[in-house]
Parts: structure tokens; C-alpha cells; sequence
């Protein structure tokens, strides 16, 4: 029970983004295909430095300190030599733009939509980002996952002990198991 | 019947039908969760992911517009001798300017169908079958996009198990508040999984 009562938050969340990407049809026919578009935030100069061998991870985590936006993040080198820095984040995601020819930063974020930022918020992982706090979201979510095998086991193991209820609950498991069984030959 | 007794039976029974889907959305979490391991895993087999099952020559008209590609997409699955598949679950979408790709899957099975439009060519090639491969597909089935009543049907039931986790939550707190000498631990545990995942939401 506490540990329902703990992880009901995203219990909650996994069941409504779960039915926005069931239902992705109709956001597509609203707002067509693709993510939702960027529009410009503020732009900087960033007049730091960097080291003489920096790599592209290095060069991204300067500039989004400088722009006070350190986190989860991926980084990418345009032909014209420009540095593209996605900031994964959960609310408003971002795009920064790093021209190193005028030093010049353009912040973009991402336009808000709500099943946007359910579908973000459940495929969210967090082992392999370097960042403590995408770990810890990561270990939540292996709680919820632990929780959920958890209460089927603990579930099953409730009915059996209420006499009064075998026959119907077995009625019932038995008409989900054999169409679940349905899916697997027939899906 | 009161109430109380009404939603601990609603919780009860609606648990047990549903059952299989919860437990399935929990264990195909975890390749989710740990992608990495798994590719690791099977990267060191050194077996290779897709095998080359046919090709043929195809001169069919690609659409401009990407709402037709589903046809083409028929289409070659029929080229192809998968006729069959054209019943069941397929996608399109255009790889390159030159390149359509189709892919044509099952929970047990995985197709896909490459269509070099200025060759003239379409090779089908088959995944190996991988159990981290089978419980993801599983996870990810969904949507209304495809043909048929019991491809719907599935999606139907994804519906049911979403409203049915808002309920679970919904009975549950109802249950709690019912045994006054747990309210207090249970005050607890609701506000910090409740802060813990405001913190999360805020500053991820």
C-alpha cells in the first residue's frame, strides 16, 4: 500500500502519456508529424574559452553553463561549423546554437504541448547521461518497474486468500489470460 | 452492496482481468530501461540482426503524397509474396529520396522491405528473433492507425489498462483513507513520492 501511495505520481503519468502516443493519430491530424517547432528564447555571446583539445562534450557543457542550462543534453557539429546543443529537457526542451566565428549562442525552446511533453516525460531514461539526477530518475523508474511485478504477485496472492472471491476472480483472470493468450497466437 | 464494497471488487477484479498487460508492461520495462545491457548482450554474439530472405524486381510509382505511401507500401508487401501482412501491422516511410522502407511485424515476427526506386529493386530481408526485442514490441503496440478489428481491438484494451491504472489509483487512495491507522504513514509516502516527482519534472 505505501508503496502505491508513494509511486502513484507516475503510475499516473505512465497511464495518461500511454494513452496520448495510443491516441498519437489525432495529434497528428491537429498539429501534424514531428516533434512541435522550436521558437527563438534569447541569444549571448559566450566569451569563455576552451581548451585547446576540447571535445564536442566538453565545448556543450561550457555553453549551457554559461546559459544556465546544464543537463541531460545531446551535441552535434553542423557542416558550417556549427555547434548544436539539444537540452533535453523535460518541461521545455531546448536548442542552442553555438557559432564560433562571432561566439555568438541563439537559444531556441520548444514549443509547449501537452502530449508532447507526456510522450518526453515517459520515454525518459537516465542511466547513460552523466548527470546525478537523470540516475536517480532512472532508479525510480527500475522502483516502478519492481513495484509493478511486485503487486501482480502480492495482487494474486490477496485474491487467493479471500475465500469469497475465487470464483469470480478466477472468472476474470481466466477471460484476460486466454485473451491476452489470443494476442500472442493472433497479433 | 455499499460503496466500499463495491470499489474493493472493482479494484479486485479489474486487477486480475487486467493482469497480464500490467505484469507485461512491467517486465518489457526493463529492456527498455537498461537498452544498453541488452545491445551489449547481444552484440557479443556476433550474430547478425537481419538475414536476407529475397529480392525481386519492382517498378511501381512512388507518391508524393506521404498519405499514399501506405498503398505503395501494400503494394510491395504483395511484390513480395507477404500478402498476408497487408492484414496485419505494417508501416512506411521514405528512407531517402530514392529508398522506401517498409516494415512488417508481428509480436513473434519482423520484416522489412527495402524499395531502391531507381534500381528497380526490393529486397525482404527477416530480424532474428530476440526476447528483449519481443516484450519491447509488445510495450510499444498501439495506436489506431492500423487495419482490422483485432489490431484495433488491442489498442482498445491499452486504453482500458490506462483508465484502469487511473482507477486502481482512484480506489486505492479510497481504500487507505478507510483504515484510519495508516493514514498517517500513508500521508508520508504520498507527499514525498509526490515531491520526489515534482523535483523531477521541474528540474530534469
Amino acid at each position: 500500500m505505501y508503496l502505491g501511495l508513494f509511486l502513484f505520481p507516475w503510475m499516473l503519468m505512465y497511464a495518461l502519456s500511454t494513452l496520448a502516443m495510443n491516441h498519437r493519430a489525432y495529434f497528428v491530424e491537429r498539429y501534424g508529424a514531428g516533434p512541435p517547432p522550436y521558437e527563438t528564447e534569447r541569444e549571448f555571446v559566450y566569451d569563455g574559452a576552451f581548451p585547446a583539445d576540447a571535445d564536442l562534450r566538453t565545448i556543450s557543457r561550457q555553453i549551457l553553463i554559461a546559459a544556465g542550462l546544464d543537463g541531460a543534453h545531446g551535441v552535434t557539429r553542423r557542416k558550417d561549423g556549427a555547434i548544436v546543443i539539444t537540452r533535453h529537457d523535460l518541461t521545455t526542451p531546448r536548442r542552442l546554437v553555438y557559432v564560433p566565428s562571432d561566439r555568438r549562442v541563439v537559444i531556441e525552446k520548444m514549443r509547449a504541448r501537452a502530449h508532447a511533453f507526456l510522450e518526453r516525460f515517459h520515454r525518459r531514461r537516465g542511466y547513460a547521461t552523466g548527470y546525478a539526477l537523470d540516475t536517480i530518475w532512472a532508479v525510480s523508474v527500475d522502483a516502478v518497474i519492481v513495484a509493478m511485478v511486485f503487486w501482480v504477485l502480492s495482487g494474486v496472492w490477496m485474491w487467493w486468500e479471500m475465500k469469497a472471491t475465487r470464483g469470480l476472480g478466477a472468472a476474470a483472470a481466466l477471460g484476460g489470460a486466454g485473451l491476452f493468450g489470443l494476442y500472442l497466437l493472433m497479433l | 452492496m455499499t460503496f466500499s464494497h463495491l470499489n474493493r471488487r472493482l479494484h479486485l477484479y479489474l486487477g486480475l482481468a487486467l493482469l497480464p498487460w500490467f505484469f507485461m508492461y512491467g517486465i518489457s520495462s526493463v529492456p527498455f530501461a537498461h537498452n544498453q545491457f541488452f545491445e551489449q548482450r547481444d552484440k557479443a554474439k556476433g550474430l547478425p540482426l537481419w538475414t536476407l530472405r529475397s529480392e525481386h524486381s519492382v517498378a511501381l510509382p512512388v507518391p508524393e503524397d506521404p498519405h499514399e505511401l501506405r498503398r505503395l507500401g501494400a503494394a510491395l508487401l504483395e511484390q513480395a509474396g507477404l500478402a498476408g501482412a497487408t492484414r496485419t501491422n505494417f508501416g512506411v516511410y521514405r528512407q531517402s529520396p530514392m529508398q522506401i522502407n517498409v516494415y512488417s511485424y508481428s509480436f513473434w515476427k519482423s520484416t522489412q522491405l527495402k524499395y531502391f526506386v531507381d534500381q528497380k529493386k526490393l529486397t525482404v530481408e527477416d530480424r532474428r528473433f530476440r526476447w528483449d526485442h519481443f516484450l519491447t514490441g509488445m510495450h510499444a503496440r498501439g495506436g489506431f492507425e492500423q487495419d482490422g478489428l483485432l489490431q484495433r481491438s488491442w489498442s482498445v484494451v491499452v486504453d482500458l489498462v490506462c483508465l484502469a491504472i487511473v482507477v486502481w489509483i482512484a480506489s486505492g487512495l479510497y481504500m487507505w483513507w478507510g483504515v484510519p491507522g495508516s493514514r498517517r504513514w500513508g500521508l508520508l509516502a504520498i507527499a514525498a513520492g509526490t515531491t520526489s516527482f515534482l523535483v523531477f519534472t521541474m528540474r530534469l
